[in-house]
């Protein structure tokens, strides 16, 4: 399907060639690299590596090293002086992970000195600081972020939800990522030299790049995003599949998204780290893919070194500058192109018309992102907006209660569920030695989506997993980093860095079920699970097979206390998630699902208006609603009371309101707890005595309202005429 | 019982707990046999960890993928090299 482009109003990079376009375009055209000695720390002797550090990074000191390289890069994409976007998509995998280890080494860390450690932090705050008020998204998967980012923010423009996305990527050089790749042997020693007969691996690098993306050119158009494909390999948790299916799986999907022909592609600018594995299954899936007739091709990771979650917004950004200056960049460190991949990169950059540049992003978990980046003339006629309906054909959640079962007993009953879940009894149908490495977080995972599926009554491979979590693999990261500090930053286990990414769980939920669809993790604080059914609604396919969304959230004794302050305020630890199965085709019994909304709860008076305006007005939320399930984290309870109270009377709604966090307990996935007991509600016509005051509440057909209060305010309506 | 064969006893158990195998224990563990890929399902990712283990336990780096490849074909040839590269013991 031929869809609408999506203009680049304006755009910034900051990398280690340097701040802004003009020095990053300057590099480019001299084939310079980037590379050269860490600064940043000093790891010991036999453990110094090259890497791509950026040079002086402005900025508040005490704001962490991403947030500063996003506010950077963002700064430059808005100079046009424009009006506030819409919303704000952030690609990253540290957040604010630099100061939090710096932090832990030091055995300096407290809650009040963490407030920036969430990965949704860094879109926070630049939509803070650009005015933003509509959804700061997060998208963690790994090395493919920054693309994903924009895919993501490509479809909620076309699908009419914003007119202005700010999307990019961030990530800066931390301790964390640098021994975890290091121990994974996927370091160069000498820099990285992709495509290379003697490349040894990666160069880590930082930097990020923001980019204005709109539904109209505006003045000065700098390129458009014609389409972008996602993909999963669903094969390993770290290494590429050895024949590049998930690489050449993503590239088709953006091709066709754009409705190109591979023939229309005039330069392919590459994953290309300058792994082993990776460059030959990249070149194994080109040659699949194009046959013959290879574009000129290159990857500039050998200049910039890989920014993981920064590198595909950069290289997306760099697109727009081929396309906009007539170049076709180097590759910045091959001498010897391998002949086992067949390839022939351009050694040198070259000065010609580029129409069409498909630019490439693979990363852990199998998780794949391709781009199509043309001239900002290439504009087919524009289709209709669209919102997909999506219904819900099975839930689950796990709970300190157990499972859906056990959970809706312990509530019938009068009880709570406050506590840890237990992953246990779900999970015996997976082979133990698939389980053999599963920690908490991804355990939790797999438990949920095992349990939806099977309440779904299917048994294929959904058609995509979108998992939120507001802090990802705690077990892992805190293993991880204890070891590499307890040891004077000597070992570092490979197992836990693969372990600790934010997308560990949904790579492995892939690897379980052959998911080799879309495969997206978000995270945003205790709006992560909404974010991830809003990824679903924008990405899912929309043929009408069903797609896994779920909200999963680990405790771990130590982080979660220091990262989460709803956690530091409550009593009990507790954790667990939810999991929906959802599918674009209607089937009897299924309640519908919407995402209404997300918006900033803080310095925004006006959110609860704006989301009474986007549930349709007060007479259609007073005729739909039959409950409220709200989710009052305890770090905003005030804030959280006001905002109920304000909603209430704003639409004159009398429907019982069930404080859902006072029974599931404080944890950021609580509120996909929530939704999928509201659909077990819905389907059963109503909610049981214990939760609506003393008396069983028949919903006669009205849907339910999930409300996240807080910091972030969401709103999800399930069910309903 | 040679110092090599000692050392094939010692890592096995050491394997076996480093890597968490489920289901696996010493007397299946065979000296020629294939070690990543093999019936124990070790794979690229454990190497690593053995890696890190080998390190810590003996002193010894194996730090690129080539010499991996090598070092970790069977457990005869893990611990030969253990064996061959270890530092002398301070008496």
């Amino acid at each position: 399907m031929r869809e609408a482009p999506v203009f680049i109003a304006g755009m910034g990079i900051v990398s280690p060639l340097g701040r802004g376009l003009a020095q990053t375009l300057a590099a480019l055209e001299n084939n310079t690299t980037g590379i050269s000695g860490l600064t940043l720390f000093t790891p010991p002797a036999d453990r110094r590596l090259p890497v791509g550090e950026v040079r002086s990074v402005s900025g508040p000191a005490d704001l962490p090293r991403t947030h500063r390289l996003a506010r950077m890069a963002a700064d430059e994409a808005m100079a046009g002086g424009t009006a506030a976007p819409d919303a704000v998509v952030v690609g990253t995998t540290t957040g604010g992970m630099g100061k939090t280890e710096t932090l832990l080494r030091k055995k300096a860390a407290r809650p009040n000195l963490l407030t920036h450690h969430g990965t949704g932090t860094v879109a926070e705050d630049i939509a803070a600081r650009f005015g933003c008020t509509g959804p700061a998204l997060t998208v963690s998967t790994a090395c493919s972020s920054g693309a994903a980012a924009v895919k993501l923010a490509l479809e909620m423009i076309r699908s009419g939800r914003a007119r202005r996305v700010l999307a990019g990527g961030a990530d800066s050089l931390c301790r964390l990522t640098y021994y975890g790749f290091n121990a994974l042997q996927l370091l160069d020693p000498d820099g990285a030299r992709p495509l290379d007969e003697s490349r040894r691996g990666m160069s880590l690098a930082e930097g990020a790049a923001m980019l204005l993306l709109a539904a109209e050119p505006g003045p000065s158009p700098v390129a458009a995003v014609l389409g972008g494909g996602l993909s999963c390999d669903a094969w390993h948790p770290a290494a590429p599949h050895p024949e590049g299916r998930g690489a050449r799986a993503a590239m088709r999907a953006a091709l066709a998204d754009a409705g190109i022909a591979p023939g229309r592609v005039d330069y392919v600018s590459l994953h290309g780290t300058g792994t082993p594995d990776n460059d030959l299954s990249e070149a194994r899936a080109l040659h699949a893919l194009f046959g013959r007739r290879l574009p000129p091709l290159s990857s500039i990771k050998g200049a910039t070194g890989h920014g993981l979650a920064a590198a595909g917004a950069i290289e997306t950004a760099v697109a727009a500058l081929c396309v906009r200056h007539g170049l076709v960049p180097g590759n910045p460190g091959c001498r010897r192109p391998d002949p086992r991949l067949g390839l022939s990169p351009l050694k040198r950059p070259r000065r010609q018309p580029v129409g069409c540049v498909l630019s490439n992003s693979f990363g852990f978990g199998g998780n794949n992102a391709a781009l199509v980046i043309s001239g900002p003339d290439a504009a087919p006629a524009a289709s209709a907006p669209s919102h997909r309906r999506l219904y819900v054909v099975g839930s689950a959640c796990l709970t300190a209660a157990g499972d859906t079962a056990g959970t809706l007993q312990a509530l019938a009953a009068g009880g709570g569920c406050a506590g840890r879940a237990v992953p246990a009894a779900a999970l015996e149908a997976v082979p133990a030695r698939r389980r053999r490495r599963l920690g908490r977080f991804p355990a939790l995972a797999l438990a949920l989506a095992l349990g939806a599926r099977e309440d779904a009554g299917d048994s294929g491979p959904p058609a995509g997993v979108f998992l939120g979590t507001a802090w990802g693999a705690l077990s892992e990261t805190g293993r991880f980093l204890d070891e590499l500090f307890e040891s004077g930053e000597k070992f570092a286990s490979p197992t836990a860095f693969v372990g600790s990414v934010h997308n560990a769980a949904a790579g492995q939920v892939a690897l379980l079920m052959d998911a080799r669809g879309p495969n997206v993790t978000t995270s945003g604080g205790d709006g992560s699970f909404e974010q991830a059914l809003l990824a679903a609604a924008c990405l899912a396919p929309g043929r009408g097979e069903p797609v896994l969304v779920a909200g999963v959230d680990e405790h771990h004794e130590t982080l979660s206390p220091l990262f989460d302050p709803s956690v530091a305020h409550g009593e009990n630890a507790a954790d667990g998630g939810g999991a929906l199965y959802l599918s674009a085709a209607a089937r009897p019994g299924a309640p519908a699902v919407a995402p209404v909304f997300i918006g900033a709860g803080r310095g925004n008076p006006a959110v609860i208006a704006a989301m009474i305006r986007a549930l349709g007005g007060p007479e259609r939320i007073r005729a739909r609603c039959g409950a409220l399930m709200v989710g009052i984290p305890a770090a905003h309870r005030a804030a959280g009371r006001r905002q109920l109270d304000e909603f209430r009377e704003g639409c004159g709604l009398t429907a019982p309101v069930i404080d859902y966090r006072r029974w599931t307990g404080e944890f950021g996935a609580a509120s996909a707890v929530a939704a999928a007991l509201a659909v077990r509600f819905i389907r059963r016509g109503g909610l049981p005595a214990p939760l609506c005051g003393g008396t069983a509440l028949e919903l006669g057909g009205r849907s339910i309202l999930v409300l996240g209060l807080g910091a972030t305010v969401t709103a999800l309506e399930i069910g309903g005429p | 019982m040679s110092a090599v064969e000692t050392l094939i006893e010692e890592l096995k158990i050491k394997i076996i707990d480093v890597l968490d195998l489920p289901d696996v224990t010493p007397a299946d563990m065979d000296r020629d046999a294939r070690l990543i890929g093999g019936p124990a399902g070790i794979d690229s990712i454990d190497v690593l960890e053995m890696v890190m283990m080998i390190e810590k336990e003996y002193g010894i780096r194996i730090d690129n993928q080539e010499l991996g490849r090598e070092v970790f074909a069977t457990l005869g040839t893990l611990a030969e090299y253990i064996h061959q590269n270890r530092p002398e013991p301070a008496r």
